[in-house]
């Protein structure tokens, strides 16, 4: 069974959703106990094979038992393996977190969510682990439509925003569609290892650039570059809570991972940075992008559009640190991969019980949420500390390599930019601070309004995920030397 | 002359991906919108198969290959007279998922306009500002 | 490959392709999709695709245009609001200009159009064509690659027919009946002669369906084909008769199962290969439980097997989906 534990972490969830459809259809309310056991078995899975990675080495699993470039492989190596576990554990925590949300804002379509839900994160498992090209493209498409879906199951607002996001979203799969066919027709394979050997011994073509050049955009598409950004914010806020909480840490995430390991395991080192020669104009790009993301992020009054620029803003990093082109620069970026996630996961899980309980997200109408809801803000605090880069948190660990890359790249603009955008984030979450915990709540009848009540905090099945991950981000923090000794440096000697 | 013998479909690709490419981002009705998207993704098809197709060579199942017995017949398979599978398989996948993204695109249509009541952005913009 | 075919084919896609965005009146632009759908079809022809211009004239021309007519009749057919935009086309008109001209410069890096040494043609694909009966004894090479060497990439295709089916059918459903009905009146087509067409067409169309999925081993076809012409009969026959008659032949509930038996299906036999000792979709060790087949025979019959199940979610998910469109969600009337 260990053998075969790779195959597991993607087929559970796969069979999960069918039979939560089935079941679904005659007890709509074991939906989310299904989905519950789903995930902790893939949390499982993929924890023996993160054990298994760092005894052993790169683990490599042949479906139907084809041999590599015939048929479709399976590589779990030291980049994946991680960011394998971070997505199960995050779909767990989401899926235990929804319940009430679910149940208050979708009724009667309860197996449905889950269904799809659950199909979401067999997408991403499915594209983090997989080393054939296609077949990431097939992955692709399977958590681009799902996602689609389940951003569209509220109301109002959320169907034109989702129809943006579906033809950003196409043209961002079909242009990486397009790099893989000019791929297949210079080296006559699919298989991501294959493709390295066949490029690194032929004379490079003005082809090979043009595949380069579109898989790159149709990732950047994806992860919300600026400027390609646009259909991000009003996706992410007109969503339903869980929604956007399952969504915002993994799905641009999974594409910053696809951009690294086409840099890393598709195209080499020398490529791109010896013959290419673009990393000074996409570092400048991502320095617009820190710096518009955090810009944007200040005029925002709703505070989930607000977290959705900051998302822009940490891809900036990410996308920067890995075209820095030396070590730190990259360990950087990957490990703030798993960062970021968790840090994005917490504070939106944080806002969703605000949104529960009070019901909008203004940040003028959270006067007095620290009395009122007090657990909550403090896993907000330990997810606002964390973007702001404060130790012990992740979020200090991925801001010190980054800016140590950027140094010994001598990209002076990078490392302002990150010093900034540190600044910017400390200014926004004060100014939450400060509407929350300094200003009164407003002087009302107690019994006139129920939100008025002076201590009213979020379901229990909330509090305890939200906890769950602020206790995470301190953890990641203090294991970064682990982390980045058993996982990320074996990676990088076969890199550079 | 050349260079448009050898390369003709390749030409036709690009052109017909550009127009699917300009119809996604500059139309303002929804439902054109997804026509060119469905364009665009014709055309990456269409290079696919190009990429695929071998002068002089049939479709690629494999002629004779049972007797009257229906035993198979063991013989040399050259390469060249069939055509090549892989590239046509890519695109079965990519056709299904085409059709797939264009139904529930206009699924969002549908739910768009019983809520805006209009299928064009620029209308659903200034109503909503 | 037939040169002349294909280019006067392609000359005349150019000219439906921008008429289609051209055209005002949105019935004439999927007409003409329609058309420049078919003409594709034509196209892969020439290139020698016949199993992909089998799924394209059966997915994109037959049932995409469905579902766009579906749209349309439930939304509006003209648009009538005009503002000027003249700024932001011609702003598109040059980044696609930019990045055609990229593409176009590549051309000339590019193998020649035809060429059979060309490398897409010689690494991969070749040991499939040299192979393919050696190893599962099925002649149609296309079909063998499919359900078997890349039979994981299937899987999850499936898997997004099932995937598109639940999100729409999530999108759409509703229970309430809204105050002011949106669709135009609705006249129930009582024709003698779509009635007795249809009488007629149906069971020879499912019969064809279910040869070409039983066939899909030595003549063009498959699953997908044959599950898609098997959706086309239940949409006919739920355009010809009455909504409400369609669907007590196949009601919500069992359209919901069995899209979801189909892929149960498919991933089912990879996991009993998979308890059986071998890797996922591993069909060869099948053998031990199939009576009379040796390791590759048992490969031909799983194909079979997995077929069954992808057409299955094929047909179901096709006529699910034109359910949910044509009616909006309401499941009451439809086209």
């Amino acid at each position: 069974m260990i053998e075969q534990a790779p195959i597991l972490i993607v087929v559970t969830p796969l069979l999960a959703a069918l039979f939560i459809t089935i079941i679904g259809l005659y007890r709509p309310l074991y939906s989310w106990v299904l989905t519950i056991i789903t995930f902790v078995i893939t949390s499982i899975f993929s924890f023996i094979t993160l054990k298994k990675v760092i005894e052993t080495g790169t683990i490599r699993y042949m479906l139907g038992n084809w041999p590599a470039p015939f048929g479709i492989e399976y590589v779990i190596d030291h980049l994946n393996a991680l960011i394998v576990f971070m997505i199960a554990v995050v779909g767990l925590i989401v899926a235990i977190y929804s319940k009430h949300d679910v149940k208050k804002e979708l009724g009667d379509k309860i197996p449905h969510f889950y269904s799809l839900f659950t199909l979401l994160v067999t997408g991403l498992l499915g594209i983090t682990l997989t080393g054939d090209a296609f077949n990431l493209y097939v992955l692709l498409e399977i958590s681009a439509l799902t996602s689609y879906a389940l951003l569209a199951l509220s109301k109002g607002r959320a169907y034109i925003a989702t129809f943006n996001y579906l033809i950003m979203g196409t043209i961002g799969a079909c242009f990486y569609l397009l790099g893989v066919g000019y791929l297949l027709i210079n080296t006559g394979s699919l298989n991501m290892t294959d493709i390295f050997v066949i490029l690194s011994n032929n004379p490079t073509s003005y082809a090979v650039l043009v595949a380069f050049l579109f898989i790159m955009i149709g990732m950047w598409i994806k992860m919300a570059l600026f400027p390609l950004h646009s259909w991000l914010p009003n996706a992410y806020t007109y969503a339903p809570t869980s929604t956007s909480c399952l969504l915002a840490p993994l799905m641009t995430k999974v594409s910053v991972y696809v951009m690294l390991r086409m840099m890393t395991s598709v195209f080499n080192y020398n490529y791109i940075f010896n013959v290419l020669g673009w990393q000074t104009i996409i570092v400048s790009l991502a320095v617009i992008a820190i710096l518009a993301g955090s810009i944007f992020a200040l005029r925002q009054d709703n505070l989930k559009k607000m977290l959705t620029y900051l998302i822009v803003a940490e891809i900036g990093y990410m996308v920067g640190g890995a075209w820095l082109g030396n070590a730190n620069g990259f360990t950087g970026a990957s490990y703030h991969i798993i960062a970021d996630g968790f840090m994005t996961l917490c504070l939106f899980l944080a806002v969703g019980c605000i949104i529960y309980k009070i019901g909008d997200a203004q940040i003028s109408s959270m006067k007095g949420i620290f009395t009122k809801m007090p657990i909550t803000m403090i896993g907000f605090l330990v997810g606002a500390f964390s973007m702001i880069g404060v130790p012990p948190t992740c979020g200090f660990f991925s801001k010190w390599y980054l800016i140590s890359g950027a140094y010994e790249a001598q990209a002076w603009p990078f490392m302002v930019a990150l010093l900034i955008s540190s600044l910017v984030n400390a200014i926004l979450f004060f100014r939450i601070i400060e509407v929350g915990y300094f200003q009164a709540m407003p002087n009302e009848d107690p019994e006139a309004h129920p939100k008025q009540q002076k201590y009213n905090e979020a379901p229990i099945s909330m509090l305890i995920p939200l906890l769950t991950t602020a206790a995470i981000l301190i953890g990641i923090g203090l294991y970064t030397s682990e982390i980045v000794t058993y996982l990320i440096e074996p990676f990088m000697d076969n890199f550079l | 002359m050349e260079f448009i013998i050898n390369y003709f479909n390749y030409i036709i690709v690009v052109i017909i991906m550009m127009i699917g490419l300009w119809g996604m981002l500059a139309l303002s009705n929804l439902v054109k919108k997804l026509i060119s998207m469905a364009i665009f993704q014709t055309g990456i098809i269409l290079f696919y198969i190009s990429m695929g197709a071998k002068i002089d060579s049939s479709i690629p199942i494999i002629k004779q290959a049972y007797d009257e017995h229906h035993h198979p017949i063991h013989q040399v398979i050259n390469n060249a007279d069939y055509a090549n599978p892989l590239t046509q398989i890519l695109m079965l996948t990519a056709i299904v998922v085409g059709v797939a993204t264009l139904g529930l695109g206009l699924a969002l249509t549908q739910k768009v306009y019983s809520e805006h009541k209009s299928l064009n952005e620029d209308e659903i913009l200034e109503s909503l500002s | 490959m037939i040169f002349g075919l294909d280019a006067l084919s392609l000359v005349l896609i150019l000219i439906c392709a921008i008429l289609a965005l051209y055209i005002k009146d949105l019935m004439g632009s999927v007409i003409v999709f329609g058309a420049y759908s078919f003409l594709m079809c034509v196209v892969w022809t020439c290139n020698a695709a016949v199993d992909v211009a089998f799924t394209e004239a059966a997915v994109g021309a037959g049932v995409g245009t469905v579902f766009l007519v579906s749209t349309i009749y439930n939304t509006r057919r003209v648009d009538t609001y005009r503002k000027n935009r003249v700024l932001k086309q011609l702003f598109m008109f040059l980044v696609v200009c930019v990045v055609g001209s990229i593409l176009l410069k590549t051309i000339t890096d590019l193998p020649h159009w035809g060429d059979a040494q060309a490398p897409a043609n010689t690494h991969v694909s070749a040991y499939f064509l040299e192979n393919s009966i050696a190893d599962t004894h099925v002649p149609n090479v296309v079909t063998s690659v499919l359900a078997d060497y890349r039979g994981f990439d299937t899987m999850f295709e499936t898997c997004v027919v099932f995937v598109a089916f639940i999100a729409i059918f999530a999108l759409l459903r509703t229970r309430k009946i809204p105050a002011k009905d949106l669709t135009p009146p609705h006249t129930p087509v009582d024709s003698l002669i779509i009635k007795v067409a249809s009488h007629l067409m149906i069971p020879f169309m499912q019969l064809f369906a279910l040869y070409v999925v039983a066939h899909g081993h030595y003549s063009p076809g498959g699953g997908f084909q044959g599950g898609v012409i098997l959706g086309a009969s239940l949409i006919l026959l739920a355009i010809s008769y009455d909504f409400e008659r369609a669907l007590e032949y196949l009601n919500e509930k069992k359209i919901i199962l069995f899209v979801a038996l189909g892929v149960l299906i498919y991933a089912g036999i990879g996991v009993i290969c998979f308890f059986l000792g071998g890797n996922f979709l591993d069909y060869s060790v099948l053998s031990k439980i199939l009576p009379a087949t040796d390791t590759i025979m048992a490969r031909s019959h799983a194909m079979l097997g997995v077929e069954v199940g992808v057409a299955l979610t094929v047909m179901v998910s096709m006529y699910g989906i034109y359910l949910c469109l044509s009616s909006n969600g309401r499941m009451d009337k439809g086209i």
